[in-house]
C-alpha cells in the first residue's frame, strides 16, 4: 500500500494532497497544467521534500516530517517513475539501460523474458538514439520493471505518442501493475488517459485535490462546477425546478446544470435528462459526427450531435443526459458533495 | 560571400602553422635537437604540464561540477574568481603571484619552513601553469556537466544508484567528451604558458622559455625547431581528445 498525506510548498500555492493506492490498484490524477500533479508524484519519489506530511510504502516510511523526521533518500525508496521523456542513458545500450539497477543480470533470463514481453527482444543491442518514441518509453518500463520497484509513478508518460500506441502501452502497464501486484499513480492532462489507465480518478487542481472516485462517477457525479470544467463540461445553463423531479432551463437561475459535450441527444427526451430549446450559432464536423453551439437561456453550449444540426439562426431541440445541477456556490447539488476545504478529499 | 570570409580566417588562424612548416630547415631542427641539454626543457614542460593537470583534475573537477550544478552559494562570485585569471594578463599574474607566494609573504614563509619555494623553482613553473590554464579547464568542464541532463541522474538515482554511483555510472561518462576537450585545451595553455612563467618561474627552463631564450640569443632561425618541438608536444592530445570526442557522441548516436 502506497499512502502520502503531504504539502509541497510551491510559489504559486501549496500542494497539499492524501492519497492512498492499493497494490495492484491504479490511480490517476488529473489536473490542468501546473495543478501540483508532479510535484506530488516527486514528493513521494523524494525528488522534492514536503513541507509537511508522511509518505509510506507497504510498511517503509519514505518520509515523515514528524519525529521521528524521516527522509529516505531515492536511491533507498524503491519506488520507480517514468516521465514523459524517457529518462534512458544516451551512452549505454538497450541492454545496459534495462540491467542499470544494482543487482540485476545483464544476461539473465527475467531481462531476456521481459524484454520479449515488452516487444524489445530484437533491440537489446541498439542505442537509445536509434530507438523510436514507443520502444524507448518500453525501454525504460522494463527498466523500472527490472529494478523491482515497491510502486511505479507515471508522469504523463505517453505524451507525443500517437493513440493507438498510448493505448497498446496503456494495456501493457496496467497489466503488468497487476501481475507484480505493485500501487501505480498516474498523472496525465488528457482525461482518456487517466481514465484508460486507472481503477481510480483524483481531480486535482491549483494544489488540491478536489475529488475522488470511479474514473466513470467523477465524469458523470463531478462534485462541483469546477471539477466539471475540467472534466469537460463546456455549458453551465441556468435551470430551475420543472414538473415531477425534472428541471426546466430559466435565464437567471442561480442554479445551473453542468452539460457535457458527449452527454447531448437530439430532439426532446424529458425521461432521460434536461430538454434544452436554443438558437443554432455555430455549426462544425467533429470526428464522425458534428459540434453545435446553442444559445440557451443567454448562455451558449456546446453540443455534440450525430447529425447535421439545423441551420444556424435556426431552432433546435436537444436533451441533455442526466445533468449534474450545482448551487451558488458551485457546489454540486446532488451525488458527492464539492471540498469546503483542501484536506477534505482523499484520493 | 560567407564562404569567402570563412576561408580567409581560417587561413589567416592557421597560417602562423603554415609559416612554421615553409620557413623550417630540417637539418637545423636536427642540429638544435642534438645540442647537449637541448631536450632538459621538453622534459621540464612535459612534467609540469602533466602536474599541472593532475592538479586541476583534483581541484578543477569537483568546483566545475558544483558550478554546472547550481550547488555553491553566490554562484557568480564564484565564476568571477575563475574567470580572473582568465581576464588578467598572464604577465600581471606572474607579478601578482610574487606578492602572493613571493619569498617574503606569509605564504611564502611557510613554503620556506617546508624548505620549498614558489620562485624560479619546479614547484613555481606548476603554479605558474596552473594560474594560466585553470579557467580553460573549469569553464570547459563547467560546460560539459551542464550538458548532463539532471534527470538522468535523478533516475539513476531512483534505480537504486547512490550519488558517487550515479556520477560513476552516468555524470562522468556523459561529461567525459567535453571533460577531454577541457583538459586538452588546459594542456596546451600549460605547455605554452609564458607571460606568468617568465616573472616567478625563469627557471627550470620549460620549451616557451626556450624559445625566448634562443629568440634573443641567436635569433628566429634557432628559436623555430623548438617552436616546433612546442607545437609537437602541445598538440597531440587536443587532436586526440578532439578524435576521442567525437567517436563518443557518434557511439551514442548508435
Amino acid at each position: 500500500m502506497l499512502e502520502a498525506d503531504v504539502e509541497v510548498d510551491r510559489r504559486e500555492f501549496t500542494v497539499r494532497a492524501a492519497l492512498s493506492v492499493a497494490p495492484g490498484e491504479r490511480l490517476a490524477l488529473f489536473g490542468p497544467s501546473g495543478a501540483g500533479k508532479t510535484t506530488l508524484l516527486e514528493a513521494i519519489a523524494g525528488l522534492v521534500r514536503p513541507t509537511r506530511g508522511c509518505v509510506t510504502l507497504t510498511d517503509r516510511v519514505l518520509t515523515s516530517t514528524e519525529p521521528p523526521r524521516v527522509t529516505l533518500p531515492p536511491w533507498q525508496r524503491r519506488v520507480g517513475l517514468l516521465r514523459q521523456d524517457p529518462g534512458l542513458f544516451p551512452h549505454l545500450s538497450v541492454r545496459q539501460n534495462l540491467s542499470y539497477a544494482p543487482g540485476t543480470d545483464p544476461a539473465g533470463d527475467e531481462l531476456t523474458q521481459l524484454a520479449d514481453a515488452l516487444g524489445i527482444g530484437e533491440l537489446l543491442a541498439a542505442m537509445p538514439a536509434r530507438l523510436s518514441g514507443g520502444q524507448a518509453h518500453r525501454v525504460a518500463l522494463g527498466r523500472l520493471l527490472l529494478a523491482h520497484c515497491d510502486a511505479l509513478l507515471l508522469d504523463e508518460p505517453y505524451t507525443g505518442l500517437d493513440s493507438s500506441l498510448r493505448r497498446v502501452l496503456t494495456e501493457l502497464v496496467a497489466g503488468l501493475v497487476a501481475a507484480r501486484s505493485v500501487p501505480a499513480v498516474l498523472v496525465a492532462h488528457e482525461l482518456s488517459d487517466a481514465q484508460a489507465f486507472a481503477d481510480r480518478l483524483a481531480i486535482l487542481d491549483a494544489g488540491c485535490l478536489l475529488q475522488a472516485g470511479a474514473p466513470d462517477q467523477v465524469v458523470l457525479r463531478p462534485a462541483s462546477r469546477r471539477v466539471a470544467e475540467l472534466v469537460g463540461y463546456l455549458g453551465f445553463v441556468p435551470v430551475r425546478p420543472g414538473p415531477g423531479d425534472g428541471m426546466v432551463a430559466a435565464a437567471g437561475s442561480q442554479i445551473v446544470a453542468g452539460i457535457h459535450p458527449e452527454r447531448v441527444r437530439p430532439g426532446s427526451h424529458p425521461g432521460l435528462g434536461l430538454v434544452l430549446a436554443g438558437t443554432v450559432t455555430a455549426s462544425r464536423p467533429a470526428g464522425a459526427g458534428w459540434e453545435a453551439d446553442l444559445q440557451v437561456a443567454g448562455v451558449v453550449l456546446t453540443c455534440r450531435l450525430p447529425d447535421r444540426p439545423a441551420a444556424v439562426g435556426s431552432t433546435a431541440v436537444v436533451t441533455a443526459l442526466q445533468p449534474p445541477s450545482f448551487g451558488p456556490d458551485g457546489a454540486a447539488l446532488e451525488g458527492p458533495a464539492a471540498t469546503a476545504g483542501p484536506r477534505q478529499v482523499r484520493a | 560571400m560567407p564562404v569567402a570570409a570563412a576561408g580567409l580566417i581560417w587561413l589567416a588562424l592557421l597560417g602562423p602553422v603554415i609559416a612554421l612548416v615553409t620557413h623550417l630547415s630540417w637539418s637545423a631542427v636536427l642540429s638544435a635537437l642534438e645540442a647537449p641539454g637541448a631536450l632538459d626543457p621538453l622534459v621540464v614542460s612535459v612534467t609540469s604540464g602533466a602536474v599541472t593537470l593532475a592538479v586541476l583534475l583534483l581541484l578543477g573537477t569537483p568546483l566545475a561540477w558544483m558550478l554546472a550544478r547550481g550547488a555553491l552559494p553566490f554562484p557568480r562570485v564564484w565564476e568571477a574568481g575563475v574567470l580572473c585569471s582568465l581576464l588578467l594578463p598572464p604577465l600581471v599574474i606572474g607579478l601578482l603571484l610574487i606578492f602572493m607566494v613571493g619569498p617574503f609573504t606569509p605564504i611564502g614563509e611557510l613554503l620556506g619552513t617546508l624548505h620549498l619555494s614558489a620562485t624560479n623553482t619546479f614547484l613555481a613553473l606548476v603554479i605558474a601553469e596552473v594560474y594560466e590554464s585553470a579557467p580553460y579547464y573549469v569553464l570547459g568542464a563547467q560546460a560539459a556537466f551542464s550538458e548532463v541532463d539532471p534527470r538522468l541522474e535523478q533516475q539513476a538515482e531512483l534505480l537504486g544508484d547512490r550519488p558517487r554511483r550515479v556520477f560513476r555510472r552516468v555524470t562522468l561518462p556523459l561529461a567525459a567528451p567535453g571533460l577531454a576537450m577541457a583538459l586538452a585545451v588546459a594542456w596546451a595553455r600549460a605547455m605554452g604558458a609564458f607571460g606568468a612563467v617568465v616573472i616567478i618561474a625563469y627557471h627550470p627552463f620549460g620549451i616557451p622559455l626556450q624559445i625566448w631564450t634562443s629568440l634573443q640569443e641567436t635569433g628566429l632561425a634557432s628559436a623555430l625547431p623548438f617552436a616546433l618541438v612546442l607545437l609537437v608536444v602541445a598538440l597531440p592530445l587536443p587532436l586526440a581528445a578532439y578524435t576521442w570526442s567525437a567517436r563518443a557522441r557518434g557511439r551514442r548516436r548508435g
